[in-house]
């Protein structure tokens, strides 16, 4: 469920609000990436989020509470047939605002909101704790001989180095992609 | 109407222009092939290439909108 929204309505008054917002939101799963201010990106999220849960349950209900927001069918049907199998995996979170800075005209900000249909990518966390915690257990015996300890930090010292030079490499790489595209 | 009953002199009206300041933004630094730039936080940032033409808008290595 959205929470409710504090302040003055988006237009002239609560229809014009609702009716804003659906168009925005038909035009979302019509063009799946739309530019728009950031108000009104921030707005549209909770209610394109919601209509996307409706259309990953697929049925013919949810199909009809979609229907008496967005009144044209063909986005509807875009909506339930392309976009929901798309997020299937996804728990939430199917858009993403990125904000691009303020309008030449009126100075008002604005965001690209867009549907995030890439796959999803669960994130690992027990990996790099267990990494971290291994050597601090193999180092704890060497320990009784006094040169072991400063012999280790110099070569975690050396290692660090060596890593933010390949980071560095890394992303040096990618701005030269990024130039000749 | 009510109008003012005295001309505001010139130091009345430069103390109170003093008062405009302008804001120092907070900008977040990044260092790109030995160049820093600047760019405002949470913002997408401008992609230029080596000439200095804009290419597109980028944020967090994604391509988001054309300039």
């Amino acid at each position: 469920m959205p929470k409710p929204t504090k302040g003055p309505r988006l237009g002239g008054g609560p229809a014009h609000e609702r009716l804003m917002l659906a168009n925005l939101a038909a035009a979302l799963f019509t063009h799946k990436r739309i530019t728009t201010t950031e108000t009104k990106a921030k707005r549209l999220r909770p209610l394109a989020e919601r209509l996307v849960t409706f259309g990953k349950r697929g049925d013919l209900h949810a199909r009809r509470r979609v229907l008496g927001v967005i009144g044209d069918k063909t986005v509807v049907h875009e909506l339930f047939t392309v976009i929901a199998p798309q997020v299937a995996d996804r728990e939430g979170g199917y858009t993403r605002i990125t904000k691009i800075g303020n309008r030449k005209g009126d100075n008002a900000p604005m965001a690209v909101i867009e549907l995030v249909l890439e796959p999803v990518t669960p994130k690992k966390r027990a990996a790099k704790p267990a990494a971290a915690e291994a050597p601090v257990v193999e180092e704890a015996p060497a320990e009784v001989v006094e040169e072991a300890p400063a012999e280790v930090v110099e070569e975690t010292e050396v290692e660090a180095t060596e890593a933010a030079e390949t980071e560095a490499a890394a992303e040096e790489a990618t701005a030269d992609e990024a130039a000749k595209a | 109407m009510a109008v003012p009953k005295r001309k505001k002199s010139r130091a009345r009206t430069h103390m109170r222009r003093a008062q405009w300041k302008a804001e120092v933004p907070t900008l977040v630094k990044t260092v790109e092939n030995g160049k820093v730039t600047y760019s405002l936080p949470h913002r997408a940032k401008v992609v230029e290439d080596s000439a200095g033409t804009p290419l597109f808008l980028e944020y967090k290595g994604r391509k988001v909108a054309d300039v």
